[in-house]
């Protein structure tokens, strides 16, 4: 027997051993240590080996269990049509009256419809809900016909009181729609009439350009399920994320089916949907659309290359454009090329004139430092440094990719760096202490910091790309990339000195976009609610925006717009430098799809995409 | 045990206080705020002034962390700003998501972790013990991202695993079973990544503990009187050894709330973290707070475990425990 000299654990091997000498060997088990003692395992000793290879076992049977390849869902044969997307965000509501948000609005495309649709890639109006129109002589009312036979998706009938209760639920001052402030002209409501069930009279307050394109932005939700709530002023808090899919009804081509938080959405086609194809096949041709939400970029990328899912909503990536071009070689996906895109990166400065910053530094509002800017940038460098090559030098907000809009012959300030030397030196900026940075006449360092958005790969790239050249001609030139809605705030605020942001273009009409343009607007970002315009030019354009969003000819509006770009494209309050080319991915499985710039860019027209 | 154990709840709902109320105050003195994040550039003040007294953003801190607090203090979080939904609700649905992943990450962890640390500990020299350590240091200096970005590259060339999300859609229609079978076909993925650094951890806290052990001088005797080593190591140096492992796994379970967000957002998993991390991008400050209190839930229940399984594997840490003088047992 061992014998015990300390510790509780030589205590255990005595009465362990003690305890061993009264049972069978076979309990025990049996070794013949040195010296030719026999030596027993211990219960608990077998015990712990037994649960540590137990866990082990397990884990091992776990992974092994779930090697088994999972069959991908986008890859089988399907049962019935059904493709899968993904997702980045989680959807907020589904109420696209109380969200501004790109998921709610996907929402909408899927499962509402709307009086007039835009084709997103002629620009053109479609007949939708309305099969026909009229307009008045003065332009100003618009007398819309109403598909008849028309049903939601629980059956009940779509008629003109559903398009009424749509204006009133968004120009409701309880409910606060965001679609409510998109939805007016000049600040004013539309007015909306209903002589019958099938038809229904817009009047716009004043002679608006773009007509009832205008009308794109509002999808008709039933009034039958929602009235209550908007009588009870509760329409902000209807249909959100705990909503019975059975609940969501809609005139769009898909039902909500099921959604599985943090997962997905699973619609299925809605068969009261109204519309067929040429051949007078019923729409959708899907039979199931699934929206897999998935947040991260690269795995998303990776699962459209594994065939998991059939397309993705957002754009490739300049970075993920080789991979992916291997992936369309191999037949594993179509790689789709849309031309340039709408939206091009802006730098601007703060021109908001009484600041204390621009007190101090009245060169910073001065239109030569910009001009400067715009040659010290050599374009040509930034599409390859901050897209790789996939894009082209633009210089001005309108981009190739709008060909409606665009003006190819605009004031144009290229790569030249001995011009920004000049233009600089004309605003006093020069080189007093010999360090090779330019110093204004006070002495003080010639120079700015750009905030932009952290996290936004391609900005950081952007703004870091233009701060390395304007460092070259002497300004001293940091970068802040800082959280989305901290930058925000601070150009809200006006607390910035430049900015290099992207915005979104949602409409390729300039009327729809007048905030921006006009000195009084909240979107004029680089003096955003002038009082009075700060500066002639500001002025002039002002006046042509009025004359083009009233004007009824496309023509006149289109050349009013020009001299507006050619304005902008002269006193560069915003400085463009390149505009992305877009490309889409998309399975090998995947037909009739339609891709256009606008978001969504496929599922934009969802009615007849199908499946290979 | 009863006074030990109303001790630690006590504690626990401080720290969930002191938790989520910093949360929440940090998320609303950050710059930004909801409607900053919703609305971006080029909107008139007003829209956002409007937005804000919806939510009631524009009431001073002190009255809105109040009204919170009182009513938290009911186990009422208050209501999500981006979903609409009460934050409890939220939070449940998604604690169960991330509470599996972290048990089977956990499981996994200690499987592949404690075995190795007994071999690394037992054995100073040999080739296998060389490249488990090898190995743990190259996973210990990995991020999760990193992990979960290799892991789930493999998944997507080879196949073998669904390289996101937690479930297929319709799996629970064919039934428990396939449910299940198809939730195990998605968790060992996100469940290697947060693994995979933490069984390295566990191999190199139980490897040194073990080292430690073996050096004891009733160790050197048990040797010296010719115990075969395996059988010291299994029978009478593994149980004392486990006791900082245990210890670590307290800290362990609340890190892996915060740790696997970012592998919720590689692979898709919808659990706390990544709601967590949606609140935060968003400042949807009461769904921050409430994710915050969940996490300090977890912290709370993993020291609490962590300590019971000290208790079980050290008698000195019983008696501690149950109030008597450290040492009495020895």
């Amino acid at each position: 027997m061992a014998s015990c000299r300390a510790g509780p654990v030589s205590r255990d091997i005595q009465c362990g051993a003690a305890r061993r000498a009264a049972r069978p060997t076979w309990a025990t088990g049996q070794r013949i240590g040195l010296g030719g003692k026999k030596l027993t395992t211990s219960r608990r000793e077998r015990s712990l080996r037994s649960a540590v290879l137990a866990v082990g076992v397990c884990a091992l049977v776990a992974a092994s269990g779930a090697c088994r390849r999972d069959a991908p869902r986008a890859g089988a044969k399907p049962a019935v049509k059904a493709l899968v997307s993904s997702l980045r965000a989680e959807p907020r509501t589904f109420n696209r009256y109380v969200s501004r948000d790109s998921v709610a609005e996907l929402f909408a495309f899927l499962t509402q419809a709307k009086l007039v649709r835009i084709d997103r890639r002629t620009q053109e109006i479609e007949p939708r809900l309305a099969e026909s129109w009229t307009a008045s002589a003065d332009g100003l009312a618009y007398t819309l016909k109403l598909r008849t036979g028309v049903a939601f998706s629980d059956g009940a009938p779509f008629t003109s009181a559903d398009v009424l209760f749509a204006f009133r639920a968004i120009y409701d001052e309880k409910t606060a729609s965001p679609l409510g402030d998109s939805m007016r002209v000049g600040g004013q409501t539309l007015a909306v009439s209903a002589p019958d069930a099938s038809t229904v009279v817009v009047r716009f307050p004043s002679p608006f350009g773009p007509g009832i394109r205008l009308l794109d932005n509002l999808p008709i939700l039933p009034r039958h399920k929602l009235e209550a709530a908007l009588n009870a002023g509760a329409l902000a808090k209807a249909w959100d994320l705990a909503t019975p899919p059975a609940e969501i009804v809609g005139l769009g081509p898909f039902v909500l089916k099921a959604y599985q938080p943090g997962q997905r959405l699973v619609f299925e086609r809605n068969p009261r949907y109204w519309r067929a194809d040429a051949r007078g096949r019923r729409l959708p041709a899907l039979d199931r659309l699934t929206l897999e939400i998935v947040p991260d970029q690269n795995a998303e990328l990776l699962a459209l290359q594994t065939g998991q899912i059939d397309f993705m909503q957002s754009e490739v990536r300049p970075e993920d454009y080789a991979a992916l071009k291997r992936a369309a070689d191999e037949g594993k996906v179509s790689l789709l090329d849309l031309g340039v895109g709408l939206d091009a990166d802006s730098f601007w400065l703060n021109l908001r004139p009484n600041r204390p910053a621009a007190l101090k530094r009245p060169w910073l509002l001065r239109p030569e430092l910009r001009r400067a800017i715009s040659h010290a940038v050599d374009r040509r460098a930034f599409t390859d440094t901050v897209f790789l090559g996939a894009a082209v030098p633009v210089y001005g907000p309108i981009t190739p990719g709008n060909p409606r809009w665009y003006s190819p012959v605009l004031p144009r300030f290229e790569y030249d760096v001995a011009a920004a030397r000049r233009l600089l030196s004309g605003l006093g900026l020069s080189d007093r202490d010999g360090d090779g940075m330019l110093e204004d006449r006070s002495g003080a360092a010639a120079g700015f910091t750009i905030i932009t958005r952290a996290g936004n790969t391609a900005l950081e790239r952007g703004a870091a790309f233009v701060a390395s050249e304007l460092r070259k001609v002497g300004l001293a030139v940091d970068v802040a990339a800082i959280d989305g809605g901290a930058a925000v705030e601070r150009i809200e605020r006006g607390d910035y000195e430049a900015v290099y942001f992207r915005f979104l273009t949602t409409d390729v009409d300039p009327a729809l976009n007048v905030d921006l343009w006009v000195s009084s607007g909240s979107a004029h970002v680089w003096n955003p609610g002038q009082a009075k315009p700060a500066t002639d030019w500001e002025r002039e354009i002002d006046g042509l925006m009025g004359r083009q969003v009233a004007a009824l000819d496309q023509a006149e509006r289109k050349a009013l717009f020009d001299q507006v770009q050619k304005i902008v494209a002269d006193q560069l309050p915003m400085i463009q430098f390149a505009a992305p080319r877009i490309y889409l991915a998309t399975g090998a499985r995947v037909v009739n799809a339609t891709p256009a710039l606008l978001r969504p860019s496929i599922l934009w027209n969802p009615d007849t995409l199908d499946v290979r | 045990m009863v006074r030990y154990l109303g001790r630690r709840v006590i504690a626990a709902a401080v720290l969930v206080a002191v938790v989520s109320s910093g949360a929440l105050l940090l998320t609303r003195l950050a710059p930004g705020d909801f409607a900053s994040e919703l609305f971006g550039t080029g909107v008139s003040a007003g829209s956002m002034a409007q937005e804000r007294a919806r939510y009631g953003l524009d009431r001073p801190i002190a009255s809105q962390y109040l009204e919170w607090l009182g009513r938290a203090a009911r186990l009422d979080f208050g209501v999500s700003i981006v979903y609409h939904r009460p934050v409890v609700e939220l939070v449940r649905q998604r604690a169960a998501n991330t509470a599996i992943l972290a048990l089977a990450a956990l499981l996994l962890a200690t499987a592949m972790g404690l075995p190795a640390g007994i071999v690394t500990g037992s054995r100073r020299r040999g080739a296998l013990a060389s490249v488990i350590r090898g190995l743990s240091v190259v996973l210990l200096s990995l991020p999760s991202l990193i992990t979960s970005l290799v892991l789930v590259m493999v998944a997507a060339r080879t196949g073998w695993l669904p390289t996101g999300g937690m479930q297929s859609a319709g799996a629970w229609d064919a039934g428990t079973l396939s449910g299940l079978a198809d939730l195990a076909r998605h968790l060992p993925l996100p469940a290697l990544a947060i693994a995979l650094p933490l069984a390295a951890m566990i191999e190199r806290v139980q490897s040194q503990s073990l080292g430690e052990v073996m050096a004891m001088p009733f160790a050197l005797s048990t040797l010296a009187r010719g115990v075969p080593r395996r059988r010291l190591v299994w029978r009478d140096a593994l149980r004392p050894s486990i006791g900082p492992v245990a210890s670590t796994y307290g800290f362990v379970l609340g890190g892996l709330l915060s740790g696997s967000f970012v592998v919720e957002v590689v692979t898709a998993w919808p659990g706390l973290g990544r709601l967590m991390y949606d609140a935060l991008r968003a400042r949807d400050l009461y769904l921050v707070a409430g994710c915050a209190a969940a996490g300090s839930v977890f912290l709370a229940l993993g020291s609490l475990l962590s300590d019971l399984v000290s208790a079980w594997a050290d008698p000195r840490v019983r008696q501690r425990q149950a109030g008597g003088a450290p040492g009495a047992a020895e």
